[in-house]
């Protein structure tokens, strides 16, 4: 074939540079644009949950297509992208959004379901960060490892319902992300035995 | 899967890989704190001379508000027929005409119905200035100085019957200018009591900055009520009635639970998904308390009863 070979790991460069890039571009077309607070934090905030989302996709997707399966060590790198797409996202809510004025926060945060679940989907996407190195997978062992990161489908879950209520209306891409997800959990359900 | 030599990343691209990861946010952190310094130059303890509390607010004309950008107000826009993000007004709305444009003057309550030219409208009737504080029920707000009409003066040339109790606004809903019309299924409406039609406060704009609108902020005539949340202020205006029964209005039709009629101000009484304490002013970092009736208190207060009757309030 004509292609050229990319040897993986060089694609996964590529990949990293692509993301950083992704996220270069959405900060400067925030600051040309007329409200930087709100549009670097809609912007990461989306893109994480894309990022999440498909790297979920990955296991089903590489059953199916061998041009997946062979960038299946992809998966990684781009969950730990989505992770620090949501690490900016919620720096950006405590210092630009909130000014560091952590009683806001509070008040903001208590009884509030929306805050609470994209917490709660950055406190369980932490420590699947953290694990996400072959170092951490000997340590507990391939099957602990793997259960631990069954998380990621909690923590998508609350991602996307938190999406879901952020938004007025246009509720479209909420609910397909949903749907994905839901599709996923179905093939799953039934790939399980 | 065996993996090939030629595949293993050699040590030093390994190793050099996080050095270019750590250039690489650096590169991003430039831009940030560019911009960062330039709020942060602008967040002086004039802030809260801007928004002072409920008890101590001096009357709506002597207060020291300072205007948002005319960049940020034309560019930062809910305007749904243009399509949803903020952005997309500025961009999609130039297609909008804006003359010829006529507005009809309607209703059961009206007894001098007719059509007039806007023109007509802007000559016959005294253009006033108001800096305003404008409120989104999304929890955002700015400070805006709108050119325009008091609606008052176009009802009492309408000559309003005991029927009117109520002001019914229509607004453009054509799809062959507006690239999202059908959002709602229907013309965007909204509605106000004749008493609130008629407080002084209640203008239709025609202009800001003495700029005349732009397609984006509802040219050539939009609603301006200072007092409630920023769905009320209906643009690109096409019919005014006066009517007996209270106007289903767009957002309430759109969902019940979450919207209402009278939409006042208010930072007790929360949004079902979000607090409506707080807002953050466009362009500023950090997030002001919320005054109640957006700071109007002393001009509106009057007219609801019930402080403590959510129905004023959502």
């Amino acid at each position: 074939m004509g292609v050229p070979r990319i040897p993986i790991a060089s694609r996964k460069h590529l990949l990293n540079i692509g993301l950083c890039l992704v996220l270069i571009w959405g900060m400067y077309d925030a600051i040309k644009g007329p409200d930087l607070v709100s549009d670097l934090r809609d912007f990461t905030g989306r893109y994480g949950a894309y990022l999440l989302l498909i790297s979920l996709l990955f296991t089903p997707l590489s059953q199916r297509f061998n041009w997946v399966k062979r960038h299946l060590s992809m998966r990684r790198n781009i969950g730990v992208w989505g992770f620090i797409y949501a690490t900016m996202h919620l720096l950006i809510w405590i210092t630009l959004e909130f000014y560091y004025d952590w009683q806001l926060m509070l008040d903001e945060i208590a009884g509030n379901l929306f805050i609470l679940l994209g917490i709660l989907a950055f406190i369980l996407l932490t420590p699947l960060a953290i694990t996400s190195n072959h170092r951490a997978v000997k340590y507990f062992g391939y099957r602990k490892w793997q259960l631990l990161h069954t998380l990621t489908y909690v923590a998508v879950a609350a991602v996307i319902v938190h999406h879901f209520m952020a938004q007025k209306t246009a509720m479209f891409e909420p609910l397909f992300m949903g749907l994905v997800l839901i599709l996923l959990l179905f093939w799953r359900y039934r790939h399980a035995r | 899967m065996p993996v090939k030599s030629s595949e293993i990343t050699p040590e030093k691209v390994f190793k050099r890989r996080r050095t270019l990861i750590a250039a690489g946010l650096g590169v991003l952190a430039v831009p940030l704190l560019d911009k960062g310094y330039g709020l942060l130059q602008q967040k002086p303890d004039e802030v809260n001379e801007l928004f002072p509390p409920v008890s101590t607010q001096p009357g709506t004309q002597s207060q020291p508000l300072k205007p948002t950008p005319y960049e940020t107000v034309t560019g930062y826009n809910n305007y749904y027929e243009f399509g949803y993000n903020k952005d997309d007004p500025a961009k999609a709305a130039k297609t909008l005409m804006t003359s010829p444009w006529s507005v009809e003057i309607g209703g059961e309550g009206a007894n001098k119905p007719g059509f007039y030219d806007i023109e007509e409208i802007k000559g016959e009737h005294a253009i006033e200035n108001h800096v305003y504080r404008f409120r989104c029920v999304e929890a955002w707000s700015m400070v805006i100085p709108w050119n325009g009409i008091k609606l008052a003066d176009i009802i009492d040339a309408a000559q309003p019957n005991s029927k009117a109790k109520f002001v019914r606004f229509t607004t453009l809903n054509d799809a062959q200018q507006m690239p999202n019309a059908d959002w709602a299924g229907g013309p965007y409406v909204e509605g106000l009591t004749i008493e609130e039609a008629m407080n002084p406060l209640t203008l239709l704009a025609t202009g800001i900055y003495d700029q005349p609108l732009e397609q984006q902020n509802g040219a050539p005539i939009r609603l301006v009520v200072p007092w409630k949340y920023g769905f009320k202020y209906a643009k690109s205006i096409v019919k005014i009635e006066l009517v007996e029964q209270m106007p289903q209005n767009t957002w309430w039709l759109q969902n019940k639970r979450e919207y209402g009629f009278y939409a006042n101000v208010n930072p007790r009484f929360d949004h079902p998904r979000w607090t409506q304490a707080t807002e953050r002013v466009i362009g500023e970092l950090g997030r002001k308390p919320t005054l109640l009736y957006n700071g109007y208190a002393d001009e509106v207060g009057h007219m609801y009863p019930d402080l403590d009757n959510r129905l004023y309030f959502y």
